[in-house]
């Protein structure tokens, strides 16, 4: 049974913990997107990039988790670019795939006119490319993050110190303490959940135009 | 900028590298033609003929191999990129509206880009929409998503206006539309030009469309040469070559009618009658003249029906119930294609052509089509001739 005497009790560690898990969430989303971004405009622009991109970013989406996070503990030492590296590796494959399918939705037609209209590459980018690439970027966003809630929970592994709501499973499990799991789990879950229902609202806002019947005030 | 400005193709030639150099499609061969201002020239020809590619050298997004391109006299090749094409309006075929954006926002791309404030781009962009149709308080805010294919392509063609450029290019604009929505659209676009007068090159593979829109129109044929340069008429009456005319096809006589309006002929005069005039009087007046029939109208001109000269009665007055045929009525802006399908339709020797109160003005025959067809043809013909002596890039004042 759930011991709610116990979660009572400790909410102040709850509250650390999430917002840990936040942090960690968003220092290896923020990082994962940044740089999938630049490798994506690099394969959008030269073709030749995207293969090797992709390739290297699955390589890395293989490694099992357990394996990675203690892997750089020797070169980083138990500090949060520890935790975070592994976070932005598993980031890649799911941003590079979506931004570059953002970048590929943008319809011919509507590039051709803007060079016709005057645009430099430049504002072309800025004005018309990334506007439309952006549904898919969000997308990418809301996958990476949730994905990234999960794995962040594995960051327990590095000690105490790390795991954001992890942390509550890791103990759990040492004491054998259902209560401990359950909160752990439950808490990673909706925050997945809220996490994803923001970023829809965000994408709502960014991206009025892609809602069917918008009309701009 | 502003006004209209000349379009000169100076042995314009495009190669693609790889294979076989001009046979390649879209490849460009030693082009030469000039529009002049404010005039409409179409490009039409089969696909992959070069049309596309002239175009889009004339704005840089494509550059040619070889030869000039000159606007308002001035080689394209001299000027930056950039500027060139904010100064030269684009439509194309799927319109590129930018979906991110509102109507008011795509009409505004241009002048946006070369830096007007607010409030000038935004009464420009009022203006435009009012122009092509578009209630500026029911369109202005809407996203392009939210539009019919008619009215897309309405804003495209806004959107080319906004910075009143000299030159218009359009590939074919109205080929994404149905048929009817085509219509309005091209009849729109030469009410508009009207006014605006802008020199426009358009791109179109549908000779009907060129015929129809073109002051002037250049056939080309696969391996991007011109093959044949002229106004419409002189196209269809003296094709130059198997190509052009298998091109504009075996119905090129009919083509020619629909470029020439009712107004073009000598009209018929009827003979005409009311009903309560005198039955002897009218009898007398019809037999003498050529056509078998005598037209009843009423008071004001108008068209009652036909009676046969041997119907009409020898004693008393003439009565409504006696007219036994009607004929298509026409105006005087009717084409003579039409004309000649309504008779056809209706089975009879003459349309009556009447002014706008209905007011009978004369007859139009079959026959008086057939000849007008021949005399105009016999001097479009002379005219191609002059044309071809002087190398091709003449019969533009024919236009």
């Amino acid at each position: 049974m759930i011991d709610f005497g116990w979660i009572g009790g400790h909410l102040g560690d709850l509250v650390f913990r999430t917002l840990q898990h936040l942090y960690l969430t968003s220092v290896a989303v923020g990082a994962g997107l940044a740089i999938s971004f630049g490798l994506s405009v690099l394969s959008v622009r030269r073709r030749i990039a995207f293969g090797p991109v992709i390739a290297i970013s699955g390589l890395l989406y293989t490694i099992p988790s357990l394996a990675l996070f203690p892997f750089f503990v020797p070169i980083t030492g138990l500090t949060d670019l520890t935790a975070v590296i592994p976070l932005v590796l598993y980031s890649l494959l799911i941003f590079v795939r979506n931004i570059v399918a953002g970048f590929d939705a943008v319809p011919t037609d509507v590039l051709e006119a803007a060079d016709g209209s005057g645009y430099t590459p430049f504002g072309r980018f800025g004005s018309i490319e990334l506007p439309l690439a952006l549904p898919l970027v969000i997308a990418g966003v809301r996958l990476a993050a949730v994905s990234t809630i999960g794995l962040v929970t594995i960051t327990g592994l590095l000690g105490d110190k790390f795991g954001g709501l992890g942390f509550f499973i890791f103990e759990g499990l040492r004491h054998s303490f259902r209560t401990e799991i359950f909160l752990g789990g439950l808490g990673s879950i909706v925050l997945a959940v809220g996490v994803d229902l923001a970023l829809v609202a965000v994408q709502r806002r960014l991206t009025p135009w892609a809602s069917p019947g918008a009309e701009a005030g | 900028m502003s006004g209209a400005a000349s379009v000169t193709f100076d042995h314009v030639t495009k190669r693609y590298p790889g294979s076989g150099g001009a046979g390649t499609p879209g490849a460009v061969n030693d082009l030469s033609l000039e529009v002049p201002a404010g005039k409409i020239c179409v490009l039409v020809g089969p696909s992959g003929c070069g049309k596309t590619t002239s175009l889009k050298m004339v704005n840089r997004l494509i550059e040619p191999t070889s030869g000039r391109i000159l606007v308002g006299g001035e080689d394209v090749a001299a000027r930056d990129a950039i500027e060139l094409r904010r100064g030269i309006g684009y439509v194309i075929q799927q319109v590129g509206l930018f979906p991110h954006q509102t109507v008011v926002g795509n009409v505004e791309t241009v002048p946006r880009l070369l830096g007007w404030d607010a409030a000038r781009r935004h009464r420009r962009a009022t203006e435009l929409l009012e122009l092509v149709g578009l209630e500026p308080s029911r369109y202005a805010a809407r996203y392009p998503s939210q539009l019919s294919g008619g009215e897309r392509q309405r804003v495209g063609v806004a959107r080319a206006l906004a910075a009143d450029p000299p030159v218009l290019l359009m590939d074919e604009p109205f080929g994404a539309v149905d048929p009817i929505v085509r219509e309005r659209l091209q009849n729109e676009l030469l009410r508009l030009q009207e006014s605006l007068a802008k020199t426009i090159l358009f791109v179109t593979h549908d000779i009907d469309e060129a015929i129809k829109m073109g002051d002037l129109v250049a056939v080309m044929q696969a391996g991007g040469r011109l093959a044949q340069f002229g106004p419409p008429d002189e196209i269809l009456a003296s094709p130059a070559s198997d190509f052009v005319a298998r091109f504009v096809g075996a119905d090129r006589g009919l083509k020619r009618l629909s470029l020439s309006r009712v107004d073009a002929l000598e009209l018929m005069p009827a003979v005409t009658a009311s009903p309560g005039d005198d039955a002897a009087e009218a009898r007398r007046r019809a037999l003498a003249d050529p056509f078998p029939y005598l037209l009843l109208v009423d008071a004001e001109q108008r068209p009652l029906g036909w009676i046969e000269q041997d119907d009409i009665p020898t004693t008393g007055v003439l009565t409504e119930e006696l007219a036994a045929a009607m004929s298509p009525l026409l105006d005087r802006r009717t084409t003579l294609k039409d004309a000649l399908a309504r008779l056809v339709e209706a089975e009879v020797q003459a349309g009556i052509v009447v002014d706008r109160a209905g007011r009978t003005r004369g007859l139009v025959t079959a026959e008086m089509i057939f000849d007008w067809s021949r005399q105009t043809k016999a001097a479009a013909v002379a005219s191609a001739a002059g044309a071809d002596a002087v190398g091709g890039h003449a019969g533009v004042s024919a236009g």
